[in-house]
C-alpha cells in the first residue's frame, strides 16, 4: 500500500525517473507544462529567493566587514576577525546559556501549566468556554502594550511588592528587576503568561483527538484519572509537545521583545539574549559586521537545534 | 505552439526584468555617486519634512511658528521619532529620495553622529559664510562647530546646546518640608531622610539607562578634579587613576547611602524615572539644560499628562548645583555638546528650501531666539539669552532667579559630555557603572575594563 501510494505521481512534482521508455514520454510531456507554471510561482520565487535568502548570504557577507551599517559609510573586510571577538565574548556566551536555561524552564512550565488546562477543559467544568478565553487572551497581546504594565507591577513601588507588604510578605518583597536573577525571573514570567495559551489550544485539539474508545477501554482496565493522563493521554500528545519544544527552542534563541521591553537586557546583562545582544551591537555600539556574526551564530543554532530536535523526535516515534 | 509561444514571452519577461533591475542599478549608482552642490539657502518657498528625536513636540511647533512668521511659504512638517531607535530608522531614510528633507544630527557617540551620517548631508560651510560672513565661526558656540564638522565639511547648524551636571528640584515639595538644595553628601541624606519620613521620595535616577548615569559620574569627577573626566576620554588620564577610584567609590555611595532610590538600576532614565519626577512621586533628579524647558507652563503639563497625570497642576522645579560630594570645593561645572544640528538631506529635492530653514534655526537671530525662548536648549549664535519677560513660567518668583543663573552659568560651560566618548568606551561605561552599582564588579575591575577599551582606541 505504501508503495503503491509513493510510486503515485504526485500533481505538480516530476516523479524520479526509472529510465524506462514510459517515464521519458511523461517527463517530456511534462515540460513544456512545467515551464509554463514558471511565471505563475515567479513572485514567490523572487520573494524566497530575493529576501529570505539574499538576506541570509548577505548577512554572512556583512559578518566578514568591519562596518557601522550606514549604507554610504565606508567597510573593511576583516575576514573571520568578528567570529574570533564574537567566541572571547563573556557577553555572548552569556546570552548563549540565557536562552539555554530560559528555554528549559520556560518550555517545562508552559508544558506542564498547557497540558493540566487543556486535559481540564476535556472535563465538564462550568465557564469552560471563558475559562479557555481568559488563558488564550495573552497569547493575541502584543508584548508593547503589556511591557509598560510589568515594568509596573515588578517595580520596587509597583503592586507586587504592595501586595506582598499587605499580605506581611514584606521580606520577600524587592525591587524584582534590579537584580539579574530576579530580572530573568520576570522575563520568564512574562513569557509563560503569554505563551501557555497556545500550548493549552495545542494541547487542547491534540487531545480531541485521541479516540475515546481508548480511554474507555483503559477506564475499564480500572485507570485513574492521573493515570489515564499518564499512561494514555501524554504519549498519545508525544506529537504536539516535540512540536512545542522545537518552537520553544527556536523561540528561545530568537527572543527579544519581552527582555528588551521589560529590563532592555539588563541589569548589567542579566537578561541579555543574542536577540537583544545583536539590537545594542548593531544600533547603539555601531557595529553591524560583529551583530551580523552573531546573527549568523544564531541561525546556525537555530537550524542545528531544530535538526537535532526533529532527528530526536523521529527516533522517538520509531521506538 | 502555444507552449512554445508563452516560453519565448517567459524569455522577454525576463529579458526585460534584467535590463530593468541593471537599469535601476546604474542609476542608483550613478546617483550615489554625484556630489550634489552646495546650497545657499536662498529659497522662499517649499514644503519639508524635519526629522528629529527633539525637540518636544510643543517647542517644535513654537520653532516652525516663528520660522513661518518670516517665510510662510515654507511650510514644515516635524516628524519625532524616538531616541532609541533613531540611528535605525533614520540610516535607510536618509538614502531614500522619500526621506526627511532636513534631520537632526549630534557630535560624537550620541544618536544621530555625525560621523555615521554626515556622508548624507549637505555641506552647509558656504550657505553659513553667506549668512554670517568669514568670521561665522567666531560668532557660533564652539561646542556646535567643530563637533558637527566632519573633514571639513559643515553637517549640521547646531540649534544649540546641552549641558548636565546638576540637579533639578521639585520646589513644591523643598518647600513644603522647608527643605533646601542638598550641597554635601551628608545634607543629602538629612534631605532624603526627611522627605522619606514625610512619605515622599528623594531622589529618582534611571540607572539601567547608562547615558544618564555617564552624566552622574562626570558630575563626580568634576567634583574631585575639574576636566580630569574629559583627559580620561582623550587618553591623556588613565582611567585607573586613584581618581577615579575616589569617584567610583562616590558613585557606589549614592547606592550605599539611599540616596538613589531601590531598585534604580532597574529602571530607565526615561520613561521611568522622568515620569515618576513629573508625576510628583520623587523631589529630585539628575537631568541637564534640556530640562529647563519644563519650567514653562505649557510644556510642564504636556510633560506631566504624558507621564500619566490627570488634569496636572504644573510643578514648579528650579535647577540645583551637584553637591559637593567629593569634599573639594570644585562645584558648579556643567558641561554639555551640541543638541543637535539641522542636516539637509543629500536626496532631498528642495535643498535651497531646507538650508533656508536650517540656517533660520542656526544662525539667524529670530530663530536662536526662539530656539532660546523654549528654554529647551543654549543657543548656538553668541549674544543671544532667553527674553524671560515673554516666558510664561509656572511660578517666576522661585524660578527666574536660578533659572538665570543656571542659563548664564550653562553659556559659559566648556567641558563636551558625550563628543570626546566613543561609541565602545559608552558601552564599557554600562557595564562598569551598572556593574559597580549592582555588586557584579569591583571597581578595579570596573575602571580595568574603561581602561582597556581605551587603549584600544
Amino acid at each position: 500500500m505504501s508503495t503503491t501510494a509513493a510510486a503515485r505521481p504526485t500533481p505538480g512534482r516530476s516523479a524520479p525517473s526509472s529510465g524506462r521508455p514510459d517515464d521519458r514520454a511523461v517527463a517530456r510531456r511534462r515540460g513544456p507544462r512545467q515551464a509554463s507554471g514558471l511565471p505563475w510561482i515567479l513572485p514567490a520565487v523572487v520573494l524566497v529567493v530575493g529576501l529570505i535568502y539574499f538576506s541570509i548570504g548577505y548577512t554572512g557577507y556583512v559578518s566578514t566587514l568591519d562596518w557601522n551599517g550606514f549604507i554610504l559609510s565606508p567597510s573593511e573586510p576583516i575576514g573571520g576577525e568578528n567570529y574570533r571577538e564574537m567566541v572571547a565574548d563573556p557577553v555572548f556566551w552569556k546570552a548563549l546559556w540565557h536562552t539555554a536555561y530560559f528555554f528549559v524552564i520556560t518550555f517545562a512550565v508552559q508544558t506542564v501549566l498547557g497540558f493540566v488546562f487543556a486535559a481540564l477543559m476535556h472535563s465538564r467544568i462550568r465557564f469552560g468556554t471563558l475559562f479557555k478565553v481568559v488563558v488564550f487572551v495573552p497569547t493575541v497581546l502584543a508584548p508593547a502594550i503589556m511591557a509598560p504594565v510589568f515594568r509596573q507591577i515588578f517595580d520596587a513601588n509597583g503592586q507586587l511588592n504592595r501586595l506582598l507588604d499587605a499580605v506581611g510578605l514584606d521580606a520577600v518583597s524587592q525591587p524584582w528587576l534590579a537584580d539579574s536573577t530576579t530580572a530573568m525571573g520576570v522575563v520568564m514570567v512574562v513569557t509563560v503568561w503569554q505563551w501557555t495559551g497556545l500550548t493549552f489550544i495545542l494541547f487542547y485539539a491534540a487531545m480531541s483527538q485521541i479516540d475515546p474508545e481508548v480511554l474507555e477501554a483503559a477506564r475499564i482496565d480500572g485507570a485513574g484519572n492521573l493515570r489515564a493522563l499518564r499512561s494514555i493521554v501524554w504519549p498519545m500528545v508525544r506529537g504536539t509537545t516535540a512540536a512545542l519544544a522545537l518552537l520553544g527552542l527556536i523561540g528561545a534563541l530568537k527572543t527579544f521583545d519581552v527582555p528588551y521591553l521589560v529590563t532592555k537586557g539588563g541589569p548589567n546583562h542579566g537578561t541579555e539574549f543574542l536577540g537583544t545582544y545583536i539590537y545594542q551591537v548593531m544600533v547603539a555600539e555601531k557595529h553591524f559586521g560583529y551583530a551580523a556574526a552573531i546573527s549568523v551564530a544564531l541561525l546556525v543554532l537555530a537550524i542545528v537545534g531544530g535538526v537535532l530536535m526533529s532527528v530526536r523526535n523521529r527516533r522517538a516515534e520509531r521506538v | 505552439m502555444r507552449t512554445s509561444t508563452t516560453t519565448r514571452r517567459s524569455r522577454r519577461t525576463a529579458a526585460v526584468a534584467v535590463s530593468t533591475l541593471a537599469l535601476l542599478g546604474l542609476t542608483a549608482c550613478s546617483s550615489g555617486g554625484e556630489e550634489a552642490a552646495a546650497p545657499t539657502g536662498g529659497a522662499d518657498s517649499g514644503s519639508l519634512t524635519w526629522w528629529g528625536w527633539t525637540p518636544d513636540a510643543v517647542n517644535a511647533e513654537k520653532l516652525i511658528a516663528a520660522f513661518n512668521e518670516e517665510y510662510p511659504d515654507i511650510e514644515v512638517t516635524f516628524v519625532s521619532k524616538p531616541i532609541d531607535s533613531y540611528d535605525s530608522v533614520l540610516g535607510p531614510a536618509i538614502t531614500s529620495s522619500d526621506g526627511p528633507d532636513v534631520f537632526n544630527v549630534a557630535p560624537g557617540s550620541a544618536n544621530g553622529g555625525v560621523d555615521t551620517f554626515g556622508a548624507a548631508a549637505l555641506d552647509l560651510t558656504p550657505a553659513v559664510e553667506d549668512a554670517l560672513g568669514e568670521d561665522w565661526k567666531d560668532q557660533l558656540a564652539p561646542a556646535g562647530v567643530d563637533p558637527l564638522t566632519v573633514d571639513g565639511k559643515l553637517v549640521g547648524m547646531s540649534a544649540g546646546a546641552v549641558y548636565s551636571g546638576g540637579l533639578w528640584i521639585n520646589q513644591d515639595i523643598f518647600d513644603q518640608y522647608g527643605l533646601q538644595a542638598p550641597t554635601t553628601m551628608e545634607e543629602w541624606t538629612q534631605v532624603c531622610a526627611t522627605l522619606e519620613q514625610n512619605g515622599e521620595g528623594c531622589f529618582v535616577q534611571g540607572a539601567g539607562q547608562h547615558a544618564f548615569d555617564m552624566d552622574t559620574f562626570e558630575a563626580i569627577a568634576e567634583n574631585v578634579e575639574p576636566g580630569l573626566y574629559v583627559d580620561a576620554t582623550e587618553g591623556e588620564v588613565p582611567w585607573t587613576d586613584e581618581r577615579f577610584v575616589q569617584a567610583m567609590e562616590i558613585w557606589k555611595s549614592l547606592f550605599d547611602e539611599g540616596i538613589m532610590q531601590e531598585g534604580a538600576i532597574g529602571l530607565q532614565q526615561y520613561p521611568d524615572a522622568n515620569n515618576a519626577f513629573m508625576s510628583g512621586d520623587y523631589a529630585m533628579i539628575m537631568m541637564g539644560t534640556w530640562y529647563t524647558q519644563y519650567a514653562v507652563r505649557d510644556s510642564m503639563i504636556a510633560a506631566m499628562e504624558a507621564a500619566g497625570v490627570a488634569s496636572p497642576e504644573p510643578i514648579t522645579i528650579t535647577p540645583a548645583v551637584f553637591p559637593d560630594l567629593a569634599g573639594t570645593g570644585n562645584t558648579g561645572s556643567l558641561f554639555g555638546d551640541a543638541d543637535y544640528g539641522l542636516a539637509v538631506s543629500a536626496q532631498t529635492d528642495q535643498p535651497e528650501a531646507a538650508t533656508t530653514f536650517a540656517l533660520w534655526l542656526g544662525a539667524s537671530e529670530a530663530g536662536q531666539q526662539a530656539v532660546a525662548n523654549t528654554l529647551n536648549n543654549i543657543p548656538a549664535l553668541q549674544g543671544i539669552t532667553p527674553q524671560w519677560d515673554q516666558i510664561d513660567l509656572v511660578d517666576p518668583s522661585r524660578q527666574l532667579e536660578p533659572l538665570q543663573e543656571y542659563t548664564e552659568r550653562a553659556g559659559e560651560a566648556t567641558q563636551p559630555r558625550f563628543a570626546t566618548v566613543s561609541a565602545d568606551l559608552n558601552s564599557a561605561f554600562e557595564d562598569a557603572l551598572i556593574g559597580v552599582a549592582s555588586d557584579d564588579m569591583t571597581i578595579d575591575e570596573a575602571l580595568a575594563a574603561l581602561q582597556a577599551v581605551q587603549d584600544e582606541e
